[in-house]
């Protein structure tokens, strides 16, 4: 039996971490693996912090500690960093450069952290780490979690394997969006498999 | 969401297994047990409940889906979102009474507003079975308390269900509806916000489809009266120690892990189980510690947990979130059996009754617990991670985009000065709480949900009758309105309290995720309530209507409401942003754009090293931002610019802000004569602008400069001079006027040495010879100008160029030279000299240096003509009239009185002293009279009648104006005019070190602003040719308007008298300011994203309200038409 995984997912309300984590619970239930997702956004809407801690496998919770984090997927660079101590050595993080500027940061009352520093701290001290610092120009914002959620499939003891998040994409999404964003997530693993391969 | 919908009302025989939120699982339960109706008030953690009925709901009273789907839509399940939660669990209790099976759903808090009528109907009886869910929110994540729920069980004799995951909560709501539906007595199932929103497999059943057929029967139970209550009460613990329950207890008790060996064991409830679970497993104690969890905890189960801890157990761990419910049940129960069990609780470890559990506390406690001496973690923390976790800029959440009560907040900003005013703003709970926050910090008060009229009224009685009796505001949402905020409302009316409500109309309940309230239906089902005939009908005098985006229109009835007496009501309405009408009528072909010229950038500089004495704060920029809504007249900051480069806008608006002491630096950041200025200059500053529309400058220099505390001060510049770095260069400056002196300050606080020439024994130049002291303050101008010499200036007296040291000894010795000597000889008039004798005429200079230094010798009871229009022939006019009010001054010039030179106000005074002004007229003739007197033929060519007029006189004054002074040799290389002015290119002369400044400059406009002006623009010139400074004198667009100007033109007789406040309230002096962020400070719209300094829109944020661009005191914000660039959209930093 594998090993029981956590993923944390951190961004800010609007970046679909909700819709994210939609997706992985029916590609946990396709792929018959428990999983407990705990959500916190407060007052999400309204531009606040929106985490969702993921446990996968038997007696693991949704719930997130220090250092207990196996995969973590940044949506914004600044909730990316407030997650740190949740990392571990052999921890993977995903996370992109789409920076949401809090209040403070635009009343000149605090700094925008750097985060290229940040990008390359991570890389030294993780096991691995994928910044995708500018995102391809035909993904809209809205979509940057599939891309990233793609790019995390990749690993290869993540618990979810590619072929059953398309299925939940296909169970989940109607319309139109279903195809765009089956194409977001195949267009993510496509440019980063050959990637991961040479590293 | 219908995938959703019709997934959760339909039967499965076989079992659906899917992964689901607590509250989903909830839904799903109740529709399994049959409920037919739901009543609820939303509040988070438990809103999801009520939106998932919502829709389902809505699902099956949609024609099309009946069709579609007849078997799921056919037993139909009713839906309110009731008032508040007193009224639906109020309305649930009779639903059930009706025999139905009802559920009611509320937050932690809204159980408080619910409690007095589930007090007494336990007492009585109910028909179907009700159950009562309620969440609650360790942590506080989105609620005013964390109070703990599960003691309504026994405080209401009702028993408590306490669920610790999805799957958990899903069968226990079922045990709950067959629980209650037995013993005649509502049930609760209490959650927690980490049970009800988390995510988990639970496995969907089949439906129950018995069929209730609504009925009343007429029980006594019906009937509560005081001679019922003893039996009542008995006849309800009898209910809770039914064998139903007992029943119930057994399945309630899970152990988990099932070990046999262990010799200690933990008790959990809720949450606290999942966290149990995960820590257990992960530390391998599965055969080491028992995990009991205990599910229905109201009646507890005293027998079963006997059996269970009798003889197995000496020590025992209970992990409860929030108060020792079970802690002290079970206490109770060890010590009445007289069990040997060492029981930890509260206080062990890090297990506290306050905040939420984590795995850490959890892990902490049971490690010590289990007296485990090691334990490998194989995770370790990466390195040094705090150094990157200090200091990171906090996420606190806003206002949406767009969002009404943001316009709101910021026009009750405008109308109510918090920082002036004593005015206490009683808020409430909703989204618009966050109005409490930076950047709109509107709000003095917090408590629970419709308190905020109850508080302004409370506040409002404090007070009364007190010196400080005074109106008190309440700020609350149409939800709230109309959950609690009414009937304190009718109390507030009813006592007569002094109070202004606001309600924040936008439609809907937009904290929890936009329900409908009475004041806003969105579908049939729900008959919306208008408010303001609701208010009307209660008798209150002022109630207005706002549309908040229109601030101008809703700031006077503000003001309005404020200022009435009695009970005043403002509704705010506008729709939330997330609501369809929201959208209605936004022109969606046109965005927002910031023109950065006019964001954050200073309109008076591009050096921005100059000093700027400007205080940048949000309150200033507040009261600039305040000018644009409300003033009447809008004057750009160009039209009322200065030559000395003063910034006149920041000037004013420190004025506007009463920050006189900072309008007074702002001068000296530029010039040292701030009280001169006052007094003599001709404030081109204010005569350009049209149609005499303009701010006065010239009076408001005058007026704060007359406070002396601030005039004496000159701290500022001093310090700035003495801490400047040294250029290691010297500068001559020959003569100490206006000019010079200009120069020598501006170049004294680059790090310049300066050597002032003067050939008098003291400062001033014209200024002090050639101006009277009744129009100006002498000694003011001495301090103003001796400032210098503390700034480190040295002052060469009684030294004359070409006499006591030679114009080329300068020249060689400086590294550069500013020639200021100005024009001190006096223009002759042929006709004059010829005709008069010297003892009776006089030059207006000689005249008014012997008036200014108390020497003139006149004979009294004189008559005195004076020849000249400017000001300087009033000046003279009006100091030979001030000599001795007997003598006879006449002035006589050839320009009409429209036409001359002279300031209006000066000529007015000349009049209104007595002082005859023949215009159109010059001296013909001279003659002279035997008793020394002269007799003077005037002609006068006035188009009217021309006319010769005789005029006998003492003595004869002319004042036609100035040369300069041949006698002072500058060499050969300085080229003179006529009148003894040097020939300049912009200041520079043919000598590559000396400049040229002040009368002396040709083309320079005689005036004490045209010489401080030209003085600093050579100061430029000297800083351009020693330091290599590549900035042009930033005065010189004025300067130049001055110079190519023909005086006349100044002429006006508009001028405004004494400062008063709320008259300059009238104006906006706009232009763009480097210490603006007015809109980040005080408007706060996330859309609003700052980008080196610049503010710009963020289209993918922005929901096209427009309100910012009202808000930008700059005018830097505006509509664009199209689209420019698709990829612009996005703001990449």
């Amino acid at each position: 039996m594998q090993k029981n995984k956590k993923l944390l997912i951190a961004g800010v309300g609007g970046q679909g971490i909700v819709y994210l984590t939609n997706i992985i619970a029916e590609a946990a239930l396709i792929s018959e693996i428990d999983v407990s997702i705990s959500e916190i956004h407060g007052l999400s809407q309204r531009g606040g912090i929106v985490t969702a801690g993921i446990g996968f496998g038997k007696n693991c919770t949704g719930f997130i500690k220090n250092a207990g984090v196996d995969f973590l997927i940044g949506l914004e660079p600044l909730e990316t960093q407030r997650c740190l101590q949740y990392l571990h050595k052999k921890s993977c993080v995903v996370f992109g450069n789409y920076r949401i500027m809090p209040y403070s940061v635009n009343a000149q009352m605090a700094e925008y952290p750097d985060v290229l520093k940040f990008s390359e701290y991570l890389k030294k001290n993780c096991k691995k780490v994928y910044f995708i610092e500018k995102f391809p120009e035909t993904i809209e914002a809205v979509n940057y979690n599939i891309y990233l959620l793609g790019i995390a499939t990749l690993q290869p003891d993540f618990p979810l394997k590619a072929e059953k998040i398309e299925i939940a994409i296909k169970n989940l999404i109607e319309g139109k969006r279903k195809e765009k964003t089956l194409d977001i997530f195949r267009m993510s693993i496509d440019n980063f498999v050959e990637k991961s391969k040479s590293i | 969401m219908l995938n959703r919908t019709i997934n959760i009302i339909s039967s499965y025989p076989n079992q659906l297994k899917t992964c689901v939120m607590g509250n989903e699982a909830i839904v799903r339960a109740a529709v399994e047990a049959g409920v037919n109706g739901v009543f609820s008030y939303p509040g988070t953690p438990s809103t999801e409940i009520s939106e998932i009925f919502d829709h389902i709901y809505n699902f099956q009273h949609k024609a099309e889906y009946q069709m579609q789907y007849p078997e799921i839509t056919t037993n139909k399940i009713y839906f309110e979102y009731s008032i508040n939660e007193k009224i639906a669990m109020e309305k649930a209790i009779a639903y059930s009474i009706g025999n139905k099976s009802a559920m009611c759903v509320m937050k932690n808090v809204g159980m408080n507003v619910a409690s007095d009528p589930l007090m007494s109907v336990t007492y009585q009886t109910i028909g179907g079975p009700l159950v009562v869910i309620v969440c609650d929110d360790p942590g506080c994540h989105s609620s005013s308390n964390e109070q703990d729920s599960r003691y309504w069980g026994p405080m209401a004799n009702v028993p408590v269900f306490n669920p610790s995951t999805p799957s958990e909560a899903y069968k226990m709501v079922k045990q709950a509806f067959e629980l209650s539906e037995l013993i005649k007595l509502p049930v609760i199932v209490r959650t927690t916000t980490r049970v009800s929103h988390t995510r988990s497999t639970v496995h969907y059943g089949e439906i129950n489809e018995k069929n209730r057929n609504a009925n009343f029967e007429r029980l006594p139970e019906h009937i509560n009266i005081p001679a019922r209550t003893a039996t009542a009460h008995t006849r309800l613990l009898n209910k809770l120690n039914s064998d139903v329950i007992n029943k119930l207890f057994r399945k309630n008790i899970v152990e988990h892990f099932n070990c046999k060996t262990a010799k200690i064991a933990i008790v959990t409830s809720g949450v606290a189980t999942s966290y149990a679970q995960e820590i257990i497993s992960d530390l391998k104690l599965e055969n080491d510690v028992c995990l009991f969890e205990i599910g229905l905890i109201f009646p507890f189960p005293e027998k079963e947990i006997v059996e269970i801890l009798k003889d197995k157990f000496t020590k025992l761990l209970i992990l409860e979130e929030l108060d020792p419910f079970i802690e002290n049940q079970l206490r109770n129960i060890i010590q009445k059996n007289n069990l040997k069990i060492n029981v930890k609780g509260k206080g062990f470890s890090t297990i506290l009754p306050t905040g939420e559990f984590s795995l850490e506390i959890i892990s902490k406690a049971i490690i010590e617990f289990a007296e485990i001496k090691s334990h490998e973690n194989e995770n370790l923390p990466i390195e040094n991670y705090n150094d990157f976790l200090n200091q990171l800029p906090p996420r606190p959440p806003a206002l949406c985009s767009g969002c009404p009560h943001r316009a709101t907040f910021y026009l009750l900003k405008l109308a109510i000065p918090r920082e002036q005013s004593e005015l206490i703003m009683c808020g409430d709970i909703g989204c618009f709480g966050l109005g409490a926050l930076p950047p709109l910090k509107m709000m003095d008060t917090i408590n629970h949900m419709g308190m905020s009229i109850s508080m302004a009224q409370g506040l409002y009685e404090s007070f009364h009758d007190s010196d400080k009796d005074k109106k008190v505001v309440a700020l609350l949402g149409d939800g709230t309105f109309f959950h609690s905020g009414l009937t304190s409302l009718v109390n507030a009316v009813y006592t007569r309290a002094n109070i202004l409500v606001i309600i924040f109309d936008n439609r809907t309940i937009g904290m929890t995720g936009q329900q409908d309230n009475p004041g806003s239906s969105h579908i049939p089902k729900y008959k919306e309530i208008d408010i303001p005939p609701v208010l009307k009908g209660l008798g209150i005098e002022v109630v207005e209507v706002i549309n908040p985006y229109n601030i101008r229109e809703s700031y006077e009835k503000v003001e309005k409401a404020i200022n009435h007496k009695g009970v005043s009501v403002i509704v705010s309405k506008a729709p939330c942003i997330y609501l369809p009408e929201f959208k209605v009528g936004v022109n969606t072909k046109r965005v927002i754009k910031v023109d950065p010229e006019k964001c954050n950038t200073c309109a008076n500089h591009d050096d921005v090293s100059i000093t700027c004495s400007r205080c940048y704060t949000p309150k200033n920029n507040l009261s600039r931002a305040k000018s644009k809504i409300m003033a009447k007249n809008h004057i750009q900051g160009e039209a009322q610019l200065c030559p000395a480069n003063i910034c006149n806008h920041g000037f004013f608006n420190s004025i506007l802000e009463g920050s006189y002491k900072e309008a007074v630096e702002i001068v000296r950041d530029k010039m040292l004569f701030a009280r001169t200025c006052g007094d003599v200059c001709h404030r081109p500053c204010e005569l350009f602008s049209e149609k005499n529309n303009f701010i006065p400058i010239k009076l408001l220099k005058k007026s704060v400069s007359a406070i002396d505390d601030n005039f004496y001060d000159f701290t500022e510049p001093i310090k700035r001079a003495k801490n400047a770095q040294s250029k290691n260069k010297c500068v001559a400056i020959i003569g100490a006027g206006p000019a010079g002196l200009s120069a020598a300050y501006d170049l004294v606080q680059q790090g310049y040495k300066i050597s002032i020439f003067e050939k008098d024994n003291k400062v001033g130049g014209m200024i002090t010879s050639a101006i009277p002291s009744f129009r100006m303050d002498k000694k003011g101008f001495e301090y103003e100008a001796m400032q210098l010499e503390k700034m480190g200036v040295e002052f060469i007296f009684n030294t004359k160029i070409g006499v006591d040291i030679s114009f080329e000894n300068i020249a060689e010795n400086f590294d550069s030279t500013i020639i200021s000597t100005g024009l001190p000889i006096a223009k002759k008039l042929d006709l004059v000299e010829d005709f008069i004798p010297e003892r009776n005429r006089l030059s207006n200079l000689d005249f008014l240096k012997n008036f200014n230094e108390g020497t003139c010798q006149l004979k009294p009871n004189s008559s005195i003509l004076v020849i000249g229009g400017g000001n300087s022939a009033i000046d003279a006019a009006r100091a030979a009239k001030k000599l001795d009010p007997q003598n006879k001054v006449v002035i006589t010039c050839i320009e009409t009185e429209k036409n001359m030179p002279a300031f209006a106000e000066e000529i007015n005074h000349a009049i209104l002293e007595g002082i005859e002004i023949i215009n159109c007229s010059y001296v013909n003739n001279i003659e002279k009279l035997s008793n020394d007197r002269l007799k003077i033929s005037l002609f006068n060519f006035d188009n009217k009648d021309k006319f010769n007029q005789d005029f006998i006189c003492d003595y004869v004054i002319t004042a036609i104006g100035q040369i300069g002074d041949s006698t002072v040799d500058f060499g050969t290389s300085i080229k003179v005019d006529e009148n003894g002015k040097i020939i300049n290119n912009n200041t520079k002369t043919k000598i590559k070190n000396v400049f040229v400044a002040g009368d002396i400059c040709q083309g320079n406009n005689m005036s004490l602003i045209g010489a401080i002006a030209s003085g600093k623009k050579a100061a430029v010139e000297v800083r351009k040719l020693l330091e290599n400074y590549t900035f042009d004198y930033e005065g010189n667009l004025a300067l130049k308007r001055l110079n190519n100007t023909n005086i006349p033109e100044f002429r006006t007789n508009n001028e405004i008298v004494g400062i008063d406040k709320t008259q300059l309230e009238n104006y906006d002096l706009f232009q763009s300011c480097q210490k603006c962020n007015h809109c980040i400070d005080n408007f706060g719209c996330p859309a609003m994203v700052k980008v080196n300094g610049k503010v710009q829109i963020d289209l993918t944020r922005c929901t096209l309200c427009g309100l910012c661009i009202d808000v930008c005191p700059n005018n830097a914000i505006s509509w664009v038409t199209e689209i420019e660039n698709e990829s612009s959209k996005q703001i990449l930093i």
